[in-house]
C-alpha cells in the first residue's frame, strides 16, 4: 500500500503489526508453533511438486551457478515439500506461519502478506473440526458479520468420475460450475450422451445453502461412493458446528482443480471485503506423490485484505 | 439486506429496466432524468445505470452486487464473477465478417482482424490455427475492411443490415450472444436468497415473452 503522508503509513504498518502479533498469539494458544516459511525455491522442484501452479506467473531468479530460482508463491508447498523429504514415521505436527508470497499480476510483482495453519500426520475423528473451528475463531474475531462457507472436492470429482467426460468436455463442464452458468451447463450436456449420473450435475447448482437444505435437494439424486463419501464428512462437520455458530454455508460446487486441495474445502468472508479472508481445506493427495499418504489439513489467511477491511471501517 | 443492481445504459438497459418494471421492482428508476442512481427503499435495493463496458468491472470490485452485461463483454474481459441468469434479451451473434466475395479467411498468411474484441478474437482464431494480427477500434468497424486497414472484422452483428450497407458479409459466426444477470462471487455468498429471488422473478418474465 502506498501514502502520501508518513503519519498514515506509521499508523498502518502498527495496525498490521498488532493484528499480526495478535493472530500469532491465538494460533500459539491454540497450540500451534512457529516455522519460518523460506521466500526462495527451486524453480523446477517447485514447480514439479505444484503442477497446477500458473508458471508464467512465477517471479524468477537466477544464481552464479545459472540455477532458476524463484520467489516463493505459496507457502504451503514451500513447507510441504521443506518437511516431505525427511520426513519420519508417525509424526505430528501443528504449525503456524507468518510469509508474504510474489506473483507477476500482469502489470508488476505482486507481494501478498500471508498466515497459516498446517496441521500435518494427524487425522482423527475431530482434526478436521478443530481446525475448522480455528479458522472460524480468527474470522468472529474481527466481524460479527463473517460467513464461512464449506465444500468437499470429493463430491464433484466423483460425480464427474460416473460422467466419464472426454478431457475437453470435462474442462469446459468445470469452467461452467465455477461460474455457475446453470443454462450453459444445461445446453452443454444436452448435446453430449446421457448418463445417469447427469441427472445430478443438472442439479448441482440447488447444492448450496445449509446442510439441511442440500440434503433435502439430494433426495432422489444419483450418488456414488465417494460422493457419499464427501456428504457424510460434511454431515459429521455439520453436527459439530450446529450449536456453535449459525454462519456456516455450504456449497457443493466449490472447484479445487487449480489447488492442491481434495476433500473438505473451505472459505471465509467478511462483509465489507470483496476478497476471500480465510482459503484452505484437506490436502492428502498432495503428501502422497511424496511416496506415503500423510493426512495433511491447513489454512491461510490473506493479512492485506484483512487490515485493509478493518482499517477501512476505522476511517469511514 | 440492501442489493445493488448495475445496469447498462443504451437499448439493452432499457429492455432490462422494462423486465424490472413488468417485475415490480425498480419503479423508481427514471430513464429521462439524468440521474444515474435510483433507490427504491421499499424493496431495498439501489439501481445504477453505467456504461456498458462499466457494469463488469463495477460488479467484480463489489460496488455493485448484480447486473446485466452482454455475454460479448464477459468473454472479453474474463472476470472472476458469477454467470447466474442468460436472459432472453440482448440476442446476437459474434461474427466474423468481409468483404463480399472476397476470399481471404484461413489463409497460411497473417490474417489483419479489425475488433472491439482483442481478446476473444486472439482465442478464437487460435483455436482454429490461424494467425492473426490484432487491429484494435473502438466504432464503426465495418470501415476497416473497406478502407483497407483489415482484412476482416469480429463484431457483433445482429440483424447484418450495417454489414450489408457497407459490401460485408459474414464469413462465420462465432458465438451466440445473449444478456447475462452477473453477480459478485462474495456478494452471492451473503444474499444468496435475494438474487436468487430477482432472478426467477426475470425467468418468469422472459417466460411470458416467450
Amino acid at each position: 500500500m502506498n501514502f502520501l503522508k508518513i503519519e498514515d503509513e506509521i499508523n498502518f504498518s502498527q495496525k498490521l503489526f498488532l493484528l499480526k502479533r495478535e493472530i500469532e498469539n491465538f494460533l500459539c494458544e491454540e497450540g500451534y508453533l512457529n516455522i519460518e516459511p523460506s521466500i526462495l525455491e527451486e524453480y523446477d522442484e517447485f514447480t514439479d511438486v505444484y503442477s497446477k501452479i500458473d508458471k508464467k506467473k512465477t517471479v524468477k531468479l537466477v544464481d552464479n551457478s545459472s540455477e532458476i530460482l524463484i520467489l516463493s508463491p505459496d507457502i504451503t508447498t514451500g513447507i510441504v515439500n521443506r518437511l516431505m523429504n525427511r520426513w519420519e514415521e508417525n509424526l505430528k505436527i501443528k504449525l503456524f506461519y507468518y510469509g508474504k508470497t510474489y506473483a507477476h499480476s500482469g502489470i508488476e510483482i505482486k507481494e501478498k502478506r500471508q498466515m497459516g495453519v498446517e496441521l500435518i500426520g494427524e487425522k482423527n475423528e475431530n482434526t478436521d473440526e478443530n481446525v475448522l473451528n480455528t479458522a472460524i475463531k480468527v474470522l468472529n474475531k474481527y466481524s460479527k458479520n463473517y460467513l464461512f462457507e464449506i465444500g468437499n472436492s470429493k463430491f464433484l470429482k466423483g460425480l464427474m468420475q460416473s460422467c466419464s467426460f472426454k478431457k475437453e468436455d470435462y474442462d469446459n463442464i468445470l469452467k461452467l460450475i465455477y461460474f455457475k452458468s446453470k443454462q450453459e451447463l444445461k445446453e452443454y450436456l444436452s448435446k453430449l450422451q446421457y448418463k445417469e449420473a447427469m441427472s445430478t450435475l443438472l442439479n448441482i447448482f440447488d447444492l448450496e445453502g445449509s446442510f439441511d437444505e442440500i440434503k433435502k435437494e439430494l433426495e432422489g439424486l444419483y450418488m456414488n461412493d465417494l460422493m457419499k463419501e464427501g456428504i457424510e464428512e460434511l454431515s459429521r462437520v455439520d453436527k459439530y458446528f450446529k450449536n456453535i455458530t449459525d454462519k456456516i454455508t455450504y456449497d457443493l460446487t466449490l472447484v479445487s482443480e487449480l489447488s492442491y486441495y481434495d476433500g473438505i474445502i473451505f472459505r471465509g468472508y467478511i462483509e465489507g471485503s470483496n476478497k476471500e479472508i480465510i482459503k484452505g481445506g484437506r490436502y492428502d493427495s498432495f503428501t502422497e506423490q511424496y511416496g506415503i499418504k500423510i493426512p495433511a489439513i491447513g489454512f491461510s489467511i490473506e493479512i492485506d485484505e484483512l487490515v485493509k477491511t478493518l482499517y477501512k471501517e476505522e476511517i469511514i | 439486506m440492501s442489493l445493488t443492481i448495475a445496469i447498462p445504459k443504451g437499448r439493452l438497459g432499457e429492455q432490462a429496466i422494462s423486465m424490472f418494471k413488468a417485475a415490480g421492482i425498480g419503479e423508481s428508476i427514471d430513464e429521462k432524468s439524468r440521474k444515474l442512481i435510483f433507490e427504491d427503499k421499499n424493496k431495498n435495493m439501489k439501481f445504477m445505470l453505467l456504461k456498458n463496458s462499466d457494469v463488469i468491472t463495477y460488479v467484480e470490485n463489489g460496488v455493485a452486487d448484480i447486473g446485466i452485461s452482454g455475454k460479448d463483454m464477459i468473454m472479453e474481459n474474463n472476470s472472476d464473477i458469477y454467470e447466474l441468469y442468460k436472459m432472453n434479451i440482448g440476442k446476437c451473434k459474434l461474427s466474423v465478417a468481409g468483404i463480399k466475395g472476397k476470399k481471404i479467411f484461413m489463409d497460411d498468411t497473417i490474417l489483419k482482424v479489425a475488433t472491439k474484441f482483442p481478446e476473444i478474437s486472439k482465442k478464437y482464431f487460435d483455436s482454429k490455427g490461424q494467425k492473426i494480427r490484432i487491429i484494435k477500434l473502438n466504432g464503426s468497424i465495418e470501415l476497416a475492411p473497406i478502407l483497407g486497414l483489415s482484412d476482416v472484422i469480429v463484431d457483433i452483428v445482429e440483424t447484418g443490415n450495417t454489414l450489408k450497407a457497407n459490401g460485408l458479409e459474414v464469413l462465420e459466426d462465432m458465438y451466440d450472444v445473449s444478456a447475462i444477470v452477473i453477480s459478485n462471487r462474495i456478494s452471492y455468498k451473503f444474499k444468496r436468497k435475494e438474487i436468487k429471488e430477482i432472478i426467477e422473478l426475470l425467468s418468469k418474465e422472459d417466460e411470458k415473452n416467450d
